[in-house]
């Protein structure tokens, strides 16, 4: 059902349309017949044409109808193999017809007694022809998993495994053959012991290695080699949780990645010492109120809650975008709703407290929740850790062993060939996991990070290709190691919780960040400094509750996104970014598609000088002009004046035209910088 | 708002290829005059996918006018049959693909009115598996882009809501076809390939359950589908093709990782891709063009934000202006 793939420029021939057309017709035309007249019509088509559908299901209409109601076991058969075969003949012309495997399929389907040994030997000749070709595994696939009586299944595993071995044997390079071997092999060790499971392993990692030495540049033994280390699951974390209005009662939750609700956590107010669930609404905070890093919850009108008021967070509650992520355990916080004079705070809106650190101010973490039956999580917990993909162990030190073990190989095969990819990023790869089983602030965590960044730029200068990849991967690790202070320490990564004291503004300057990975580690800052990184988006704004100050100087920012949820904002640097048109800065103020204003009442000053907007919007005039577009929104835009426009050019006359200099630049921005007054806040190294 | 239409970029290189807007809205305009080719009368089961190609290339080209909206439109509703479905063509059988088309192409002209919604409802649902997977037609077979079909088709219709479905056990069938790799095939246990996983990262994508994938991995093997010459291919080991601009972008749009690849270099590779005589695009340079890798040669161009092209929705992959008029533009 595509069109014509790797046909070369030729001419196509018009002479037999005709014929073509009218046999078609024919059929169509004199639809009712179901003899053999009628189904040698449709075996001519169809070698014209076999991806004419229609014309097949005329034919199984006309087999069905015409041939086999009431025909034997034995007839019947015969007449399917007689279909086999023609489908078979026709293969050979237009192997990648997707209907006429279907067919063979609703033979083999239909069959009493399918001839699979036939049906194998046939396909493993098409194999012998083209090393791979997805659609015959499919049919491979298929009979392992419907058409084999169960106590056959394993058996037939077995054989299509040894078959993989064959194949690799011959040429490592066979992908299709790795991917089967890792579907196969599941199916496999559901049926063996511990010790078996362990030799099987063991097996498996001596044919990677052969294979990743024999062509360190092939992705399949690479990508195999990484799916049987297999990968631990590290848990959500819940960073903190905080009250941040009282009328109507709102509490935050911070998640340290992206989650979804499954169920909406509890919140209960506590009426005779007994949890009352509170009505209300979660929402996370974005365009997309169902996917997040910061939830919020809203009390309905009009319910009641006391002086308590309980958050649990089950395990089942939540879920991520990292496959089978879960919650460690249940999470219970007891928040304090006795109302503080929040306005002298700070309360710039009346609607969100901005205490000094946010997320620990109102809140207790109670940890976690006993089951019904009165155990915790932690206690029964004596749970199988992760070794490879196939097997487990009691002890994390098993898990260790195995990844030092394949880091020392891949390290070694990195020296022999320094300039290969692979090597690297799977290197990269398991030290991350490595780093899952040491101490949070532990000098080998720090090691490791460093290790791993070290080789995202090393990736970068070898496979420019995927640099933005690798800059985005080392961004994420970058900004790790920097928010790290952030997180109490612990002894590995089940779970991670801020720390008690979380300092007010954050100095994150020249990074060479791409991008913001968890903007909920930042939801207590009041100054955030990012000057000259390379971000592209102002989306994370949405989740720093708390923020006055940002400053995105000389970054690559097109648009404004984000800015309706951060109700403190004062003042945005964005000056030296991309942003071109007027409507890219207004963007950011309106909620998306509705066309609502996202705040009202509020004042941000946005610093916009040396943006290409400024040139094209003209300047101050347009400013005014354009003004009443933003409604309410007490929003202040700063671009260069005229006289400061001046002043550079004079600067740059006296210094000459090729002075693109480092002095310049700073001299502009001093001035810049001058008139709106803006401190990057404390703690700028 | 986003932007409905790309703006001027200043990041191509001035000596190379353009695109042939003109003469691609030329070529897909000629394509139902070759009536005595053998070409025309073998695809013609592909008719009304042919005509949602057409149309979306020339929607985004900026050009919706320069084929007949009315004389499609009857030609389309000639194609429903009774059981609500839609052929290739006139008498011939329906099936999800040509039903998917059909609706793709009413909704862009604005003409759901002109058939009747409710039993293409009706035949949809019936297609769904025990399994929750979906039948392409009647007969029975399976394969994850059905289920992609039927699911964009229902969503675009709004029925996504309908009693009879299980969508659970939809989302339960997706996440079986996901393999070692992080990517998806067409059945459980079947290798993956760029299509398979942009019609099941779509299906996650409309059924609002992203969180199925591990969105750094699969964008990592996506991403590895880029080639020296900027092409990209379907999955490890073969020859890089246009279409893939679209499978692969697309997913990695839905995964909001659309700058893991090159641009300027699949921007290079699908220009050098264009009959410069015909107007079309092949699969790649040298090769026979056809309005499949024009369409989706030219919707990879949109999602590179390539300047003057309309926005494409890379769920639906219909303009990003019809898909916001029907109210589905959460993504």
């Amino acid at each position: 059902m595509e069109g014509r793939h790797g046909q070369k420029k030729e001419q196509a021939e018009s002479t037999e349309a005709l014929k073509a057309r009218q046999e078609r017709e024919a059929v169509l035309v004199d639809s009712k017949k179901r003899d053999n007249d009628a189904l040698r019509v449709t075996t001519s088509l169809l070698r014209k044409s076999p991806d004419y559908y229609t014309i097949w299901n005329v034919r199984r209409t006309i087999l069905q109808e015409g041939f086999l109601e009431g025909a034997d076991a034995e007839t019947g058969d015969k007449i399917y193999s007689n279909e086999l075969e023609f489908v078979q003949e026709n293969l050979k012309l237009n192997p990648k017809s997707y209907f006429m495997w279907n067919h063979r399929r609703w033979c083999l389907e239909h069959m009493s007694n399918p001839r699979w040994d036939k049906e194998l030997a046939m396909v493993s000749k098409f194999l012998e022809l083209d090393a791979r070709n997805c659609k015959r595994y499919i049919i491979r696939q298929l009979d392992l998993q419907d058409k084999v009586s169960s106590d056959k299944i394993l058996e037939r595993a077995q054989s299509e495994f040894d078959y993989t071995t064959t194949k690799i044997s011959q040429n490592f390079s066979n992908y299709s053959a790795w991917h089967n071997r890792s579907t196969l092999l599941g199916k496999l060790a559901d049926d063996m012991t511990e010790e078996e499971r362990q030799a099987t392993v063991d097996n498996e990692f001596d044919l990677v290695k052969n294979a990743i030495y024999t062509d360190p540049e092939d992705q399949s033994a690479w990508l195999y080699h990484l799916w049987l280390i297999g990968r631990e699951s590290r848990s959500i974390s819940i960073l903190g949780s905080s009250v941040i209005s009282f009328h109507p009662l709102e509490i935050v939750v911070a998640f340290d990645e992206t989650v979804k609700f499954v169920n909406p956590p509890t919140v209960s107010t506590m009426v005779n010492h007994l949890p009352v669930p509170l009505a209300g609404e979660w929402k996370a905070t974005g365009t997309d109120s169902t996917l997040g890093t910061i939830w919020i919850f809203q009390q309905a009108p009009g319910a009641e809650y006391g002086p308590t008021v309980e958050l649990v967070v089950f395990e089942d509650d939540v879920c991520s975008f990292r496959l089978g992520a879960r919650l460690h355990s249940a999470v219970c916080f007891e928040l304090e709703t006795v109302e503080k004079d929040l306005s002298k705070i700070s309360g710039r809106l009346g609607r969100l407290v901005v205490g000094k650190n946010l997320m620990c101010d109102v809140t207790k973490r109670i940890g976690h929740v006993p089951d019904p039956d009165g155990t915790l999580d932690t206690q029964k917990e004596n749970r199988k850790h992760t070794v490879t993909s196939l097997t487990t162990s009691d002890s994390l030190d098993d898990r260790t062993a195995l990844l030092e073990r394949e880091i020392a190989v891949v390290r070694e095969l990195n020296e022999i060939e320094p300039d290969s990819k692979w090597p690297i990023q799977i290197l990269s790869m398991l030290l991350s996991e490595l780093r899952q089983t040491v101490r949070i602030h532990s000098t080998q965590a720090k090691l490791l990070d460093d290790e791993c960044i070290e080789l995202q730029e090393k990736l970068i200068t070898i496979d420019p290709l995927r640099q933005e990849r690798y800059e985005d991967r080392r961004t994420q690790l970058v900004f790790g190691r920097e928010t790290l202070h952030l997180i109490k320490d612990g002894k590995r990564f089940p779970e991670v919780e801020f720390e008690e004291d979380l300092p007010p503004s954050l100095d994150l300057s020249m990074r060479g960040l791409t991008h913001i990975p968890i903007s909920a580690y930042l939801v207590h800052l009041h100054t955030l400094n990012l000057d000259s990184n390379a971000i592209t988006s102002t989306r994370f704004i949405r989740n720093l509750l708390n923020v006055r100050h940002v400053n995105l100087a000389n970054n690559m920012i097109k648009r404004l996104e984000g800015l309706q949820h951060a109700p403190s904002l004062e003042i945005l640097t964005l000056e030296n970014n991309l942003i071109a048109r007027w409507e890219d800065v207004v963007a950011g103020f309106v909620f998306w598609g509705e066309g609502k204003l996202g705040r009202t009442g509020g004042h941000v000053k946005v610093l916009l000088g040396n943006n290409p907007v400024v040139e094209n919007e003209g300047g101050e005039y347009v400013l005014e002009k354009r003004w009443e577009d933003v409604g309410e929104v007490g929003l202040e835009i700063q671009w260069k004046s005229e006289e400061l426009r001046l002043a550079e050019e004079a600067l740059v006359a006296a210094e000459g035209v090729a002075s693109t200099s480092e002095s310049h630049m700073e001299a502009i921005r001093r001035v810049s910088t001058t008139v709106v007054e803006f401190d990057a806040g404390p703690g700028t190294a | 708002m986003l932007p409905l239409v790309n703006g001027s970029s200043s990041t191509l290189d001035p000596l190379a290829p353009e695109l042939l807007m003109d003469l691609h809205v030329k070529y897909i305009q000629a394509l139902d005059t070759k009536k005595n080719d053998l070409e025309y009368w073998l695809t013609e089961h592909l008719r009304v996918n042919g005509i949602y190609w057409g149309i979306t290339a020339l929607q985004i080209l900026g050009h919706p006018e320069a084929l007949d909206q009315e004389q499609i439109v009857e030609y389309l509703v000639k194609c429903q049959h009774e059981n609500g479905g839609f052929g290739g063509h006139i008498d011939h059988d329906t099936h999800i693909l040509s039903t998917l088309s059909a609706v793709q192409v009413l909704i862009t002209y604005d003409r759901l009115d002109a058939i009747n919604v409710d039993k293409v409802v009706d035949y949809v649902v019936s297609l769904q598996n025990e399994d929750g997977s979906f039948s392409g037609d009647s007969w029975g077979e399976t394969d994850t882009r059905f289920i992609f079909c039927a699911i964009n088709c229902l969503s675009l219709l709004k029925r996504l809501d309908d009693k009879r479905l299980d969508l659970p056990k939809t989302i339960d069938y997706i996440v079986r076809c996901r393999n070692f790799d992080g990517g998806f095939g067409s059945s459980p246990g079947g290798e993956s390939h760029a299509a398979q996983v942009y019609v099941c990262v779509g299906t996650l994508t409309i059924l609002n359950a992203l969180h199925h994938i591990d969105a750094d991995q699969l964008g990592w093997w996506l991403s590895e589908r880029q080639l020296k010459n900027g092409g990209l291919n379907g999955r490890p080991e073969k020859l890089e093709d246009v279409c893939y601009s679209w499978w692969v972008l697309s997913s990695l749009s839905m995964m909001r990782r659309v700058h893991w690849i090159d641009a300027p270099k699949l921007t290079l590779f699908i220009l050098e891709a264009q009959d410069t005589e015909t107007g079309g695009i092949a699969d790649r340079p040298g090769n026979l063009p056809d309005v499949f890798h024009t369409n989706f040669g030219i919707a990879g161009l949109s999602l590179l934000g390539y300047p003057g092209l309309v926005a494409v929705d890379p769920v639906y992959c219909m303009p990003r202006h019809v898909i916001q008029r029907i109210g589905l533009d959460k993504h």
